[in-house]
């Protein structure tokens, strides 16, 4: 009785493991399957990342452009309100003045019309030019006289004669803050 | 504008509404100004509308309200009112007759003039000539504003009209030389005279500006006076003291509204919808106030504004504006409607007087041919958009299509503009010459062809500059 003789000789040349081949070339493939993918990943993310770099240097720009400007505009919009402040207030300074010297006048005229009683006789004649010689002549308390027939008057205070003088003054006023 | 050493009237014998009836005057004459002293010492200003033997009729700038009949005196001027004028002005924020609204002293003048004024005597007139740039692309290329010219904005309620106005009178310039600007504001609401106050801020500090502003709640007789008071100050500061001028008066439809009601306050028998005869011959006397005067430095320029009620162009005040004026920028409810600003309506605007102020050695050679090409192109476009309506788009034709998109690009690319932009003049003809290249070269035979090769070699990288027709 012998063995049947294939089964001895067979067995050094067959495969220690027929499936090794397969299970190799699908680990190949799986690893360079993960491999692409990984790679794809990282390029992914390098376009990721390279995007988002890209758009916040961009944003950073623009917000940049963007700062300066309302940055120039604020500026220019504040240097704007600063002269407005300036012209404001140097004309209320002038308005000041001006009212001052109105103010300087009035007192100089009352002043002169209550010592000077020539300079009331001629306002009472000028009075009487104007309304006629029954015109009710009053002395104002200010200086001065006002005179009224019915229906008119005329008004030749010390008040009014400075208001006058002054109009007529014009622009010989603006020497108070020319240069 | 005080009453002179002489006689005050004591005996008022009627007083209703803004009207008073004095009697016991002599040698009082029609638009006498008078000074109103009341019991408290508070000063009131009027005019005389009617003078009849010892009655005068009195409006009272300031409205009656308050007044005692007998404590009231008037002193009549023996003028029509006068004011100072000169550059004391300049910088200046004063209501509709003139009296400071900024806070600072009356405003000082070495000489005074009437507010009625003289128009300028045909003989001595200068033709216009040299433009007043606006920094408004619309402006400045289709309907350019020269200097000494009426060129008035027809606009209609709810439109931006005053925006423009004030834009205009914030950015317009006169090629370097001695400029300045004069802004009446007439029958404004308060918000509005807020608006040109802020828009107008810069150039006021400069002192380049002169701004009266009578508001709706002043009386009307003021808001006759006010256009008046501006003339009479830009006169002063163009032919005595040689600077361009330009007078901005808005809302012109406000001013004969009130003229409308003093004349019916006169009993004066009404003409077109109620407004005097006159209404012409009294716009004429403001707008006429214009011009250059031989040997004389500097112009007056006027731009009015007026609304049109409900957006009627036969309206008698956009009407008898039209006959004087010497064209109009129109501005259009459907351009508004569809976003952009301003919303000029090229077909409809035009200036008359455009080519003495365009062209080489004034502007740029090809401005007039540039804008009489694109007002062509867009009324054939209008055209084809109408008969888009009809027989709709892909039934035009390629060169048609080529129209819609040159109104297209016209509305985007050239009349669209930010409110505080100042657009240069040679990037507005830029745009002008971009929206222009829309169309293939056989379609710009307006143009010469030298100016259009040179510009379409420069526009090579243009979508449209390499446009032929397909």
């Amino acid at each position: 009785m012998t063995a049947p003789a294939g089964r001895h000789d067979a067995a050094p040349d067959a495969p220690a493991d027929a499936l090794a081949p397969v299970r190799a070339e699908l680990i190949r493939a799986a690893r360079a399957d993960a491999d692409a993918v990984l790679d794809r990943a990282r390029a992914d993310a390098d376009e990721t990342l390279r995007a988002a770099r890209a758009q916040a240097a961009s944003l950073l720009e623009q917000a940049r452009r963007d700062g300066a400007r309302d940055g120039a505009a604020e500026a220019a919009r504040e240097r704007v309100r600063a002269r407005q402040d300036a012209w404001s207030r140097e004309l209320a300074a002038r308005a000041e003045v001006y009212a001052d010297l109105r103010g300087r006048v009035r007192a100089g005229v009352r002043e002169a019309l209550a010592d000077d009683a020539a300079l009331r006789a001629r306002l009472e004649e000028r009075a009487r030019a104007l309304l006629g010689a029954d015109a009710r002549i009053t002395a104002a308390a200010g200086g001065g006289v006002t005179a009224e027939t019915p229906g008119r008057r005329v008004d030749l205070t010390a008040d009014a004669l400075t208001d006058r003088a002054l109009a007529r003054l014009g622009a010989r006023a603006e020497t108070l803050w020319a240069p | 504008m005080s009453a002179p050493g002489g006689i005050e009237y004591t005996r008022v014998r009627d007083l209703h509404g803004p009207l008073m009836v004095v009697e016991g005057v002599s040698g009082v004459g029609w638009d006498e100004f008078a000074t109103i002293v009341l019991d408290s010492g508070e000063r009131r200003h009027g005019l005389v509308l009617e003078v009849n033997r010892d009655l005068a009729v009195v409006q009272v700038l300031e409205d009656t309200a308050g007044m005692d009949p007998g404590g009231t005196r008037i002193a009549f001027s023996g003028t029509p009112l006068r004011i100072p004028v000169g550059t004391g002005w300049l910088g200046r924020v004063c209501n509709g007759r003139g009296e400071p609204a900024d806070g600072g002293p009356p405003v000082l003048g070495p000489v005074d003039a009437p507010v009625g004024g003289a128009p300028i005597n045909p003989v001595r007139r200068e033709p216009p000539t040299e433009a007043v740039l606006t920094g408004v692309g619309a402006i400045d290329v289709l309907t350019t504003l020269v200097r000494g010219q009426k060129l008035p904005v027809f606009s209609a309620a709810g439109l931006p009209h005053l925006q423009l106005a004030v834009q205009v009178a914030a950015q317009a310039t006169c090629g370097g030389e001695a400029f300045a600007v004069v802004f009446a504001g007439m029958g404004l609401t308060h918000a509005d005279a807020a608006f040109v106050r802020d828009g107008l801020a810069e150039r006021s500090a400069a002192g380049e500006l002169v701004l009266l502003l009578n508001t709706a709640d002043d009386p009307v007789i003021e808001r006759l006076l006010t256009p008046r008071l501006a003339l009479t100050v830009a006169e002063h500061l163009a032919f005595e003291e040689g600077r361009h001028v330009l007078v901005l008066m808005t809302d012109m439809t406000a001013y004969s509204e009130a003229l409308r009601e003093v004349s019916a306050a006169r009993g004066e028998i009404p003409a077109r919808r109620a407004y005097p005869g006159y209404l012409y011959s009294d716009l004429a006397s403001l707008y006429e106030r214009c011009g250059r005067i031989r040997g004389r430095p500097g112009s007056v320029t006027v731009l009015p504004v007026l609304t049109m009620p409900a957006g009627d162009i036969t309206h008698p005040v956009p009407d008898l504006t039209g006959y004087i004026t010497e064209g109009q920028i129109v501005l259009s409810a459907e351009v508004h409607a569809g976003g952009t600003y301003p919303p000029v309506d090229p077909l409809g605007s035009l200036s008359r007087l455009m080519r003495k102020g365009a062209g080489k050695g004034r502007t740029r050679e090809d401005h007039p041919p540039v804008a009489a090409q694109l007002i062509a192109a867009l009324a054939r476009a209008r055209e084809v958009r109408e008969l888009a309506d009809l027989v709709g788009r892909p039934a035009l034709s390629a060169i048609d299509r080529r129209y819609l998109d040159l109104e297209d690009a016209f509305l985007h690319r050239f009349l669209a503009q930010g409110t505080d932009e100042n657009r240069p003049l040679d990037e507005a003809l830029d745009r002008a010459w971009d929206a222009l290249l829309t169309l293939p070269p056989s379609q710009l035979g307006m143009i010469p062809a030298a100016l259009l090769d040179a510009h379409r070699a420069a526009g090579d990288d243009h979508p449209g500059g390499e446009g032929t027709p397909p």
